[in-house]
């Protein structure tokens, strides 16, 4: 039995196979998994008998839902008016070229999840840039990055402490 | 309990027909044979009124009420407006914003003419999928008469579209085009790639392994579609199932040649 | 959370001695701390303020009797957080961590009060004890908002001692169900989330109709922006929804419930559990309830994120694991709701008055209130006043009253504009019309509605023009899609006022609105579709000088539209200090020492960051 066949069984007994918990059941996947895994959803529609396309239509309606994980980290691009003037455009892509991860994406390693926004009233000390809420700022392309990079490295500092 | 008369009247522009409880104003309509544009509904599957563009007035007394002809339930005798100017300004207006929506569609034009809209004065500001306007009429004969569900809606509000599952070719469409003769728009299109030999859904990318004609070469129908078929059909004639491997026109050379060589025809000397 | 020992209750008179009981147990002179950790109070920390009481309990001798409780929304965030002390109700507010040491020596052990820590009256400086000396609440009439601040919402033994399940004891021991519908029917109550239909009504078409199994809903996908009153009730006082539920059921020949909470609120399910888990405990909930024949479960189910779903078929199609999509209503909920089955749906609010009607009577509730809107209802006052949270108030109330006298006016010093009632699909109510009773009819004659209690107050610095494209903006973004009128509709609405904000409107512009918005009223599948042009139509309707002003002279008189005013430096207020010219991103101001600074309206970007750091005040929104 494969993990996912386990881990469907699982929630579906839960709720005793009702359809009608088709919600509660996705939440609690997505608890599990941290998003809703394409072949998941494909095992509950075969353990619910509910077409796939059905599950898709809920998983998209529903705003809650994610069909790809959210990155470890959570870097906000502010590209209002003035700091836009001051430059935003070109770190947006630069962080585009260097991580290869558009806005509204996460990056492949799943280090961080990238979002541009319409000003976040910090326009005082443009450009600006959010990371896990914490504010950058007077960013260049270059410090930007740095700051991005350093992400990975607290990741690697943290594995090393969790192995020692 | 309101479960109403067994055969209500409905007046519907004057003319009273009768019907059953719970048949629709649009059925009442038909009867009176009084015409009511329709996109959204099909009387081959359920339907969601979606469209908005079969309104009718409802006589409350004191006031008028806008309500979606195929599918109010009729309960008891009521009076109906088709042509009253509230009904018609209503069905106008929802054709104006579907002209806006999918300005290239010819049939949507064409019901358009036929409804007194020469055009919209709405601009373009929403997107959809090559004139999609969303009628559903696709995911429910999918899913109500073919069995796949291999299509359905995905998103919501104005990103709201019909796909299949993860937006990739589906895993369940059997290419039989159903969708594409059920919509009234001309969106879904069925493509016939030979060099491949296959049959193609457009736009879900959706493609299904053609069966060819074993005699000219020439594609006939999806194969899934020809085995689902067979599997529903009692005849277990050998010669059946070897007819069904040619198209169309070899299976009547075939027919024709044999029924000459039975010397069918008593022709006189 | 263990109660009275494990004995389920299985009579009405069990409860009654339970009740005794758990009364007997406090001597009045017991004190008791309250500590408000509802949404406004918990934000600016105040569960860490309930630990630290906590401890200071733990730390008393036996000799003290003294306990401390975590209790929900007591109503006025604005001076959150909130501590009440018993014996005396004494009132503080805006508690920090060092005050609870003093709090404890001084007013616990000592009875002296802290003065520093009372309300103080901005207009007359007098300083209130209790917390009927102060406008704010003393204005306010509390049925549905009784238990809060009161009880702890985790302990359903708080609930019963202060008389919780003794209506539905009375039910099930003296009251047929046509009598509880009677009841309900003579108190006038009606929906509070916003329809306002007369919920006997609903109660007996739903027991009149064919079909089982029935069921019984209650909607907590409370999604106006702006409205936390039932988060505040579930998680304040969840039994009093509870207690109500169960009494519905048996009016109507339900035996399965659900709550369905949205998504945002994971507090709220907790509560809600928790408290369904106790009810089940002592036998006030489930099988054979109280010792009776009747039985009846509650399910709870969290949203998906979907604001359409507080619509009552959509929350259904939610509860089918569908999309939460609305449909025609044309054959009631009741007769066929959920599964097909008759459902009989009703909001948190309205089910948390139904306990307090069974026990004071149907008559009592409906000699509170106007002739056709009876009872009460919670509001919650936001925005520009300067008392801001949870209120509740008789029906019939001014809408001055609630302004002035409970919010204390506009913030700031500056002049009221309107108040928006109803959420998104609601309207603005403008000065001329603050002696307008709050009422189902008077709102809704009006041009806005009662809405599910949100009250958002506008003063003059308010565009409202940006606000119905805020609203707009917002139901776009929410509405489900599946019809025409709604979702192009609205984007057509969005398309014509974001022209309009940006200084691209055209004559013709408003027309185009209110043409929209009829058809939208009158030909959308849903009320979401069929109300969604109401904040247009109302601010059309008051507000015509300022869509007028936008259109015709590119100006927006209330200087909230980016590009529709500009700023200006006031040269006998600018002291040069050169703040402003460092700070522009544009060089647009030149200006030397001791020489009043300019802004080159050419280069101007409009940013407004000058006009945020002057310290003098020198820059001008003109």
């Amino acid at each position: 039995m494969t993990e996912e066949n386990k881990l469907i069984g699982q929630i579906v007994d839960l709720y005793d196979g009702e359809v009608g918990m088709l919600i509660p059941m996705m939440q609690d996947l997505q608890a599990e998994c941290g998003y809703l895994p394409a072949d998941h959803l494909r095992c509950l529609s075969r353990h619910l008998k509910v077409p796939l396309s059905r599950l898709y239509a809920v998983v998209t309606f529903y705003s809650s839902f994610r069909l790809s994980p959210k990155g470890a980290h959570e870097v906000t691009l502010c590209l209002g008016t003035v700091c836009y003037l001051k430059g935003a455009g070109s770190i947006s892509e630069a962080i585009i070229r260097e991580f290869r991860v558009e806005p509204g994406g996460t990056t492949r390693d799943r280090l961080f999840s990238f979002n541009a926004v319409n000003c976040v009233g910090a326009c005082a000390v443009a450009p600006v840039m959010l990371v896990d809420g914490k504010y950058y700022h007077g960013v260049t392309p270059e410090s930007a990055i740095e700051v991005l990079y350093g992400l990975s490295a607290d990741k690697i500092a943290a594995e090393k402490e969790g192995s020692a | 309990m309101r479960k109403g008369k067994p055969v209500p009247t409905v007046t519907i522009d004057g003319c009273k027909v009768e019907v059953e409880n719970g048949e629709t104003i649009l059925d009442a309509a038909k009867k009176a044979g009084v015409w009511i544009p329709t996109l959204c509904y099909h009387p081959a599957v359920s339907s969601d009124a979606s469209c908005r563009i079969c309104m009718v007035e409802l006589d409350r007394g004191d006031w008028r009420q806008l309500v979606t002809a195929c599918n109010y339930p009729v309960r008891r005798d009521i009076v109906v407006y088709v042509s009253s100017e509230g009904a018609q300004q209503a069905r106008r207006g929802v054709m104006e914003l579907l002209l806006a929506r999918a300005p290239e569609s010819q049939e949507l034009k064409a019901l358009a003419e036929r409804m007194g809209v020469k055009e919209t004065h709405y601009p373009k500001v929403t997107e959809s999928q090559r004139n999609c306007i969303l009628c559903g009429l696709c995911v429910q004969v999918c899913e109500e008469i073919i069995g796949q569900a291999a299509i359905g809606y995905a998103g919501r509000g104005v990103d709201r579209t019909v796909a299949a599952p993860f937006r990739q070719p589906s895993e369940d469409c059997i290419g039989c085009g159903a969708c594409a003769a059920i919509c009234p728009v001309g969106t879904i299109k069925v493509r016939i790639h030979e060099d491949e030999q296959e049959v193609e859904i457009s736009p879900f990318k959706s493609r299904a392994k053609l069966l060819i004609c074993e005699e000219c070469g020439a594609p006939i129908i999806s194969m899934q579609v020809s085995e689902q078929a067979l599997g529903k059909v009692e005849v277990n004639c050998e010669e059946f199932r070897e007819r069904v491997r040619l198209c169309p026109k070899c299976r009547r050379s075939q027919t024709a040649g044999r029924l000459k060589a039975a010397k069918f025809c008593k022709k006189e000397s | 959370m263990t109660v009275l020992g494990n004995a389920k209750l299985r009579s009405a008179a069990d409860l009654k001695h339970m009740q005794e009981e758990l009364r007997a147990r406090h001597t009045p002179s017991a004190k008791c701390v309250r500590v408000c950790t509802g949404p406004g109070c918990a934000a600016k920390g105040s569960p860490r303020l309930y630990e630290l009481f906590c401890e200071a309990v733990e730390r008393t001798g036996a000799d003290v009797e003294i306990e401390a409780k975590s209790v929900g929304c007591h109503g006025l965030c604005e001076c959150g957080p909130i501590v009440l002390i018993q014996p005396g109700n004494i009132f503080y507010q805006k508690v920090e961590e060092p005050d609870v040491a003093e709090i404890f020596r001084e007013t616990i052990l000592g009875d002296r009060v802290v003065e520093k820590l009372l309300y103080e009256n901005p207009a007359t400086g007098q300083k209130a004890v209790t917390p009927e000396e102060i406008t704010f609440y003393k204005v306010q009439k509390r049925i549905a908002l009784a238990g809060n601040g009161l009880i702890d919402p985790t302990n359903i033994g708080d609930y019963i001692a202060e008389g919780g399940y003794i209506a539905l004891a009375k039910v099930l021991s003296s009251m047929t169900p046509e009598e509880v519908i009677s009841e309900v029917e003579a108190a006038g109550l009606r929906g509070r989330g916003g329809g306002g239909f007369p919920t006997a009504r609903k109660w007996r078409s739903c027991r009149e109709a064919d079909g089982s199994p029935k069921y019984v809903i209650c909607n907590g996908d409370e999604g106006d922006p702006g409205a936390f009153m039932d988060r505040a009730i579930m998680e304040g006082n969840p039994h009093a929804v509870i207690e109500g539920m169960i009494i519905g059921a048996y009016a109507i020949g339900s035996e399965q419930g659900y709550i369905y909470v949205r998504n945002e609120y994971p507090l709220s399910v907790e509560r809600l559990k928790l408290a369904i888990e106790q009810a089940r405990e002592l036998g006030v909930l489930g099988e054979k309830i109280l010792g009776s024949s009747f039985s009846f479960d509650i399910r709870i189910n969290r949203g998906g994120g979907a604001f359409v779903c507080g619509e009552s078929t959509a929350l259904m199609a939610s509860l089918e694991g569908r999309p939460g999509e609305p449909r025609a209503k044309y054959i009631h909920t009741v007769e066929s709701g959920l599964h097909g089955r008759p459902t009989n749906l009703n909001n948190v609010e309205t089910w948390a008055n139904v306990p307090a009607i069974v026990n004071h009577g149907g008559e009592w509730f409906s000699s509170i209130g106007t002739e056709k809107s009876k009872g009460t209802k919670v509001f919650c006052l936001v925005g520009k006043v300067v008392n801001t949270g949870l209120v509740e108030v008789p029906m019939g109330i001014t809408l001055r009253r609630i302004v002035e006298e409970i919010g204390g006016g506009i913030a700031g010093g500056k002049r009221f504009k309107a108040v928006q009632t109803g959420g998104p699909s609601g309207g603005c109510i403008p000065a001329e019309h603050l002696d307008a009773r709050v009422d189902f009819d008077e709102l809704t004659k009006l041009g806005s509605m009662m809405g599910s209690g949100g009250m958002i107050v506008m003063d003059e610095d308010t565009c409202m023009v940006r606000v119905a494209k805020y609203f707009t903006n917002f139901l776009q973004k929410e509405s489900c899609g599946k019809c025409t009128p709604c979702r192009e509709g609205l984007s057509q609405m969005l398309y014509i006022l974001e022209r309009v904000t940006k200084g691209e409107g055209e004559v013709g512009d408003v027309e185009e609105l209110e043409g929209l918005a009829d058809l939208l009223g009158g030909t959308a599948l849903c009320a979401l579709g069929k109300t969604a042009a109401n904040p247009i139509v109302s601010t059309i309707r008051y507000f015509r000088d300022e869509y007028d002003a936008h259109i015709k002279e590119k100006r927006c008189p209330a200087k909230e539209c980016r590009g529709l005013f500009r700023y200006e430096i006031d040269s006998e207020a600018c002291t040069a200090c050169g703040i402003c010219l460092k700070n522009c991103p544009a060089d647009a101001i030149t200006g030397e020492k001791k020489v009043p600074h300019v802004i080159n309206q050419e280069k101007c970007t409009l940013c407004g960051m000058c006009w945020e750091k002057c310290p003098f005040t020198a820059v001008l929104k003109v």
